[in-house]
């Protein structure tokens, strides 16, 4: 009788309707159409923009040290290739450390602050303040307090990833669904428990959104921190080969430091996203929510 | 009703309320003078429309939030001691099924909260989803089911610390009208087969009540009173024709004429 109403249930019909080889099929078909519809025109137009750029320098006959033709870059690019690759590497390390400080230090203090009405009362007001000092005007103090090099550069890239964090964290472990809470409370659970088996876990598409802002803001605070605090030598960043290359009029590689640094914040961000993704996979409705959003 | 009351009398008493009142902060009469006294056994609906106060004596029971005037007496002692004591359970009208979790590690929480070993959940969750016919679905996601189908891990997850008191908001409000009757049965029959437990439960609607109930409390609005307690004398195990008995419709009739004062 029970076995024959289950069947019989409503629900059988959500059920088939994820049957995946139907899925998989209908997708192929999307995916083969869309992959077209969305790559082809930002292809054809970056064709028509580099091919117009080298045009106009030929044509116009102007100065590589005012404005390098595109294959002027490239030989740039090619001919330093070593020194770009320690830059870009340096730059790369930098922000993966900024980053992933910014994110374990973020939640934790989140936890902290979600933890204790009156904490987060007395603290966070001081933590939006301090989110609105400029990175670049505490710089050169994180400098004197830290001297120039990696360790600051580091401490840079944190601080700029580390309130977005911290505030999203903090939303997302204040907006769990009441009635969970209810019903937490109710089966007696510790606030040690309702943080880490119910407010974390539901705060995750909040924490996703703040990985995606922290991941492209660390690779800006690295670059920026290397302006002003990089060191020379063979170990320099892309924002440290940036000046140098600036000051020395070496224009063309200038812009092979600058491609590779907007390079590099895209590539960032799309292994973040793609991060985001397979963490939410197994929670439907938010990754739909973040999708959306 | 009196005689009622000396039949039970010899049932231990699970809830009392003697002229229980709450009025909120902001001035709300919720609750007015409830005198109410449930017993062991037993299976007491509240019906009464939107405001009337059930979800309110529901919060007072579980220790929500407390009462501003009168007595409450669960399981013998204070609300919150008597969830302290873990005898008491409940469903809501929405699931509240983590949707991060599988429908086992769902159903096992309340076990998982009390610190209970991985194999002492495994069996007790095995134990309940089977009684409400889920056990096929033990590895899914919330998400996979259809809304009568959570609506009963919902109902397995109160189930698994076999409590003494289950109390239930409206658990069958969102779900359709088949669904809902189908549920009404089962449930019956998982109170059934555990004569200590004692249910509570909140609804709109009548037929529901009067089909489920060994007792019907009628609660009428501002402020939410009770205007008439109303017995249901018919034995069980109540089946689907029960409905269509000139007694189920009697019944109905008494209950609706208190709901109008
Ligand atoms: N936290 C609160 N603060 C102030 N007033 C409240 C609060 N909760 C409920 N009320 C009021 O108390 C009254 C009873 O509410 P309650 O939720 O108990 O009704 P109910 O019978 O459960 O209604 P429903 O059937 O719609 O769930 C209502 O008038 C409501 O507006
Ligand atoms: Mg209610």
């Amino acid at each position: 009788m029970r076995k024959e109403v289950i069947t019989a249930d409503p629900g059988m019909y959500s059920l088939s309707e994820t049957n995946p080889r139907v899925a998989a099929e209908r997708k192929a078909y999307k995916f083969g159409w869309s992959w077209w519809k969305t790559l082809l025109p930002p292809i054809i137009a970056f064709v028509i923009f580099v091919g117009g750029w080298e045009l106009f320098c030929r044509l116009a006959d102007i100065k590589p040290y005012l404005l390098p033709k595109p294959s002027d870059i490239v030989l740039a690019a090619t001919e330093n290739a070593a020194n770009l690759w320690v830059s870009v590497w340096t730059t790369i390390i930098e922000s993966v450390i900024g980053f992933l400080l910014s994110v374990v230090l973020g939640v934790g203090f989140a936890i902290i602050l979600a933890s204790s009405k009156l904490v987060e009362r007395s603290i966070y007001p001081y933590a939006i303040i301090m989110q609105t000092i400029p990175i670049v005007a505490i710089a050169p103090i994180i400098v004197i307090w830290f001297g120039a090099g990696v360790n600051a550069i580091v401490i840079i890239a944190f601080l700029i990833g580390f309130f977005p964090m911290l505030s999203n964290t903090l939303i997302g472990l204040n907006s769990t669904d009441h009635n969970m809470k209810n019903l937490f409370y109710l089966y007696n659970a510790s606030p040690f428990q309702t943080m880490f088996r119910l407010r974390l876990p539901s705060a995750l598409p909040y924490i996703v959104a703040g990985l995606k802002i922290s991941c492209t803001l660390a690779v800006i605070g690295a670059i920026v921190g290397e302006y002003i605090a990089g060191i020379g030598g063979g170990q320099g960043g892309l924002g440290y080969a940036i000046t140098v290359a600036a000051s020395r009029l070496r224009t063309p590689y200038l812009f092979a430091c600058g491609f590779s640094a907007s390079l590099l914040g895209i590539t960032f961000f799309l292994l973040v996203n793609a991060f985001s993704k397979w963490m939410l996979s197994s929670w439907h409705e938010s990754e739909m929510k973040s999708s959306e959003g | 009703m009196q005689q009622h009351m000396e039949l039970t009398a010899v049932r231990k008493e699970r809830v009392r309320m003697g002229q229980l009142s709450k009025v909120y902060p902001d001035g709300t009469v919720a609750v007015k003078d409830v005198n109410l006294s449930i017993n062991e056994g037993e299976f007491l609906s509240f019906v009464g429309p939107s405001g009337c106060g059930k979800s309110t004596i529901f919060k007072m029971i579980t220790g929500l939030s407390g009462p501003t005037d009168g007595t409450l007496e669960v399981m013998g002692t204070t609300p919150k001691q008597a969830r302290k004591q873990s005898d008491t359970a409940f469903v809501f009208q929405d699931h509240t099924l983590l949707p991060w979790s599988s429908v086992i590690d769902n159903v096992s929480l309340p076990l998982a909260i009390r610190g209970l070993s991985r194999k002492e959940r495994q069996l007790e969750a095995e134990r309940v989803l089977e009684l409400v016919g889920l056990k096929d679905y033990m590895k899914s996601m919330p998400r996979q089911l259809s809304g009568g189908m959570k609506m009963r891990a919902s109902i397995a997850r109160a189930l698994i610390s076999k409590p003494k008191l289950l109390l239930m908001d409206e658990p069958f409000g969102a779900l359709d009208e088949i669904t809902r009757q189908t549920l009404q049965l089962e449930l019956l029959d998982l109170w059934s087969q555990d004569q200590e437990m004692t249910v509570l439960f909140v609804t709109h609607n009548v037929f529901e009540a009067v089909f489920l109930s060994t007792r019907i409390a009628v609660m009428t609005p501002r402020p939410g009173k009770i205007a008439a307690v109303i017995d249901v004398p018919v034995p069980f195990p109540r089946s689907e024709s029960f409905r269509t008995t000139p007694e189920f419709g009697q019944i109905v009739r008494s209950v609706s004429d208190a709901l109008k004062h």
